[in-house]
């Protein structure tokens, strides 16, 4: 009896250890760009120093928004992101309950087609986007980002939707066909509600990968439609990295944030999401 | 009554706008970009594109430098898969434990580097992790009395070192899948094993890899197609160096392209990705439909 309640003991702490372990690791980045943001010099420091505020200051972030022009980048990002949001939704939401309204053949076609483009290396798109927009007079405009950012979102979200609309009960659908619904009002007031949080799960995904993107922005955002990412990349260039180490910690910060507060906020969802669509692989 | 529901519901008018749209934005740079790899395009001469059949292709082929950054991705994909897989498994397995409280709150404070932009991942890993005199690595290393390698600087641990920060992202994906597969396994497996005499570690191989089998072939899809084209991560990172250590397909490509100008090239080694993707992916859903078939 009293072995086997050491032996639980044990393993209890063994594994709270392990989960502590990754748990450190998972966190130190976020948490030492955070130190490093709120220390007024943050290049010559120990670890332990900064996480120590010895030199505490938040001029940084001043700095940040100043030198590194904030304003602009953050705009970009902004407009970017909810554009490519709001036309996914408007697009797929329909797309995905469609394919599960027609025949078996033709949607494990067009579904084998969704998929397929998840395997496409952006870098291949990249590339010939540039080229066609520099034809077209694309190249660092916000609506050229927006369409390159749909080539990432349509597949992923068409994807994980049909997923949550294979879900809707048919004898629900059934019954609004008998009641009379017109096909949108099927498609409205009867599947859409019961797949709402999948939705709100997606949107959120959708937004932070927009926010996140960096390749095509570096391909086409010319000068004028530049996002965050590439706010952030140019203190990277040259001699001078050494001497911002904070003033880059405290922009990264302000970067990440929004993603973080709005990830653990709306945690539920996007576990609920995103399990649901690897059970459906 | 699938028929009525299909006839009623007008599936192709709310399919169509849509299936139009991607089929534009990802068909039209596909066929360009396929056109522009088979021809010799330069930025700085770009109204002459001369058609050179695949001389682009045989050209990378026997590039030195192609082959390098191939064999660059090859190590990083299978690098970031194994620890992807390893942890993610042993993680979820922790987690699922029933002596663990506060599971969600585990869960997503784990999935913190998951959604931190790739960019500033890569930074804080370089300026803060991984920089050779005060980073958090070589400060520990000091304490314990260990070799302090530049790892970024040094040819020799560059990569390793954009293998685990890559890792440290897509880890949590791989835990949340493994986790929410774990969930579902009957508690009446591991009691059974128990009576067996099986301690966790037998459970671990004997009852749960068993039943993971799907999702660790979904997960090897989801991090191999991330990984093979990852970019932002590696660029912040190293830019690719030092040298050409850690120069993968992307990063080479991006290179050829912009910075050399060399158009029909870098859309050659674009679309060699894109093949060895497509046969990863045909082979993928092949698997993928026999297991269908079989539940």
């Amino acid at each position: 009896m009293n072995r086997a309640r050491l032996r639980k003991r044990t393993a209890f702490w063994l594994i709270h250890l392990g989960l502590l372990v990754w748990l450190v690791i998972a966190l130190t980045p976020p948490v030492m760009l955070l130190a490093a943001s709120l220390n007024r010099t943050a290049l010559f420091r120990s670890p332990v120093d900064l996480l120590l505020l010895r030199d505490f200051s938040l001029e940084n972030f001043g700095a940040a928004f100043v030198a590194g022009d904030f304003w602009f980048f953050f705009t970009n990002s902004l407009i970017i992101s909810t554009a490519a949001v709001v036309i996914t939704l408007v697009v797929c939401v329909p797309l995905a309950y469609g394919l599960n309204k027609i025949g078996d053949r033709q949607r494990n076609a067009v579904s084998f087609g969704v998929l397929a483009m998840r395997f496409i290396p952006y870098v291949v798109l990249a590339l010939p986007m540039f080229l066609i927009f520099v034809q077209i007079g694309l190249t660092g405009s916000r609506v050229g980002l927006v369409l390159a950012h749909l080539a990432i979102h349509i597949p992923f979200a068409t994807w994980m939707l049909v997923g949550f609309f294979a879900t809707v009960p048919r004898e629900l659908e059934e019954a609004g066909i008998v009641d009379g619904c017109s096909p949108w009002r099927l498609f409205w007031n009867v599947s859409l509600p019961v797949v709402r949080s999948g939705v709100i799960a997606l949107a959120i995904l959708v937004f932070i990968i927009s926010w996140n993107e960096y390749l095509f922005a570096l391909f086409l955002a010319g000068a004028g439609a530049q996002p965050l990412t590439v706010g952030i990349t140019r203190f990277l260039g040259g001699a001078e990295i050494g001497a911002q180490y904070g003033v880059i910690a405290a922009y990264a910060v302000l970067i990440v944030a929004p993603v973080i507060f709005f990830a653990l906020a709306a945690n539920r969802y996007i576990v609920s999401g995103m399990t649901a669509g690897a059970v459906k692989g | 009554m699938a028929d009525r529901r299909t006839r009623f519901t007008r599936g192709w008018w709310f399919i169509l706008p849509g299936l139009i749209l991607m089929t534009l934005i990802v068909g039209v740079p596909l066929v360009m970009g396929l056109n522009y790899s088979l021809r010799q395009v330069f930025l700085y001469d770009f109204a002459n594109q001369p058609f050179v059949g695949l001389d682009n292709y045989a050209r990378a082929l026997q590039d030195p430098l192609y082959i390098n950054s191939l064999r660059v991705t090859a190590i990083f994909t299978a690098g970031c898969l194994a620890i992807c897989l390893t942890f993610g498994i042993l993680i979820a397995f922790l987690l699922s434990a029933k002596q663990v409280k506060f599971r969600a709150t585990w869960l997503a404070l784990f999935l913190v580097p998951f959604v931190m932009t790739p960019v500033v991942g890569g930074i804080a890993w370089r300026l803060f992790i991984w920089q050779q005199e005060f980073g958090v690595i070589n400060h520990i290393a000091g304490l314990l009395n260990l070799p302090q390698p530049y790892w970024l600087l040094d040819r020799e641990t560059a990569l390793i070192a954009a293998i685990i920060s890559n890792s440290w992202q897509l880890t949590p994906l791989a835990i949340l899948v493994f986790y929410a597969a774990l969930t579902t396994i009957p508690e009446e497996l591991f009691e059974a094993g128990r009576v067996d005499g099986a301690g966790p570690m037998q459970a671990l191989w004997h009852i749960v890899l068993p039943m993971l089998k799907p999702h660790i072939l979904f997960v090897t899809i989801i991090v191999v197609t991330s990984a093979f084209r990852e970019f932002d991560m590696v660029w912040a990172l190293t830019g690719g160096g030092p040298g050409r250590a850690t120069t993968v397909l992307s990063i080479f490509a991006y290179n050829r392209g912009i910075s050399a100008q060399d158009m029909g090239m870098a859309n050659t080694v674009a679309f060699t990705m894109f093949i060895i993707m497509a046969t990863f992916a045909w082979i993928y859903i092949t698997l993928y439909r026999r297991t269908e078939v079989r539940e």
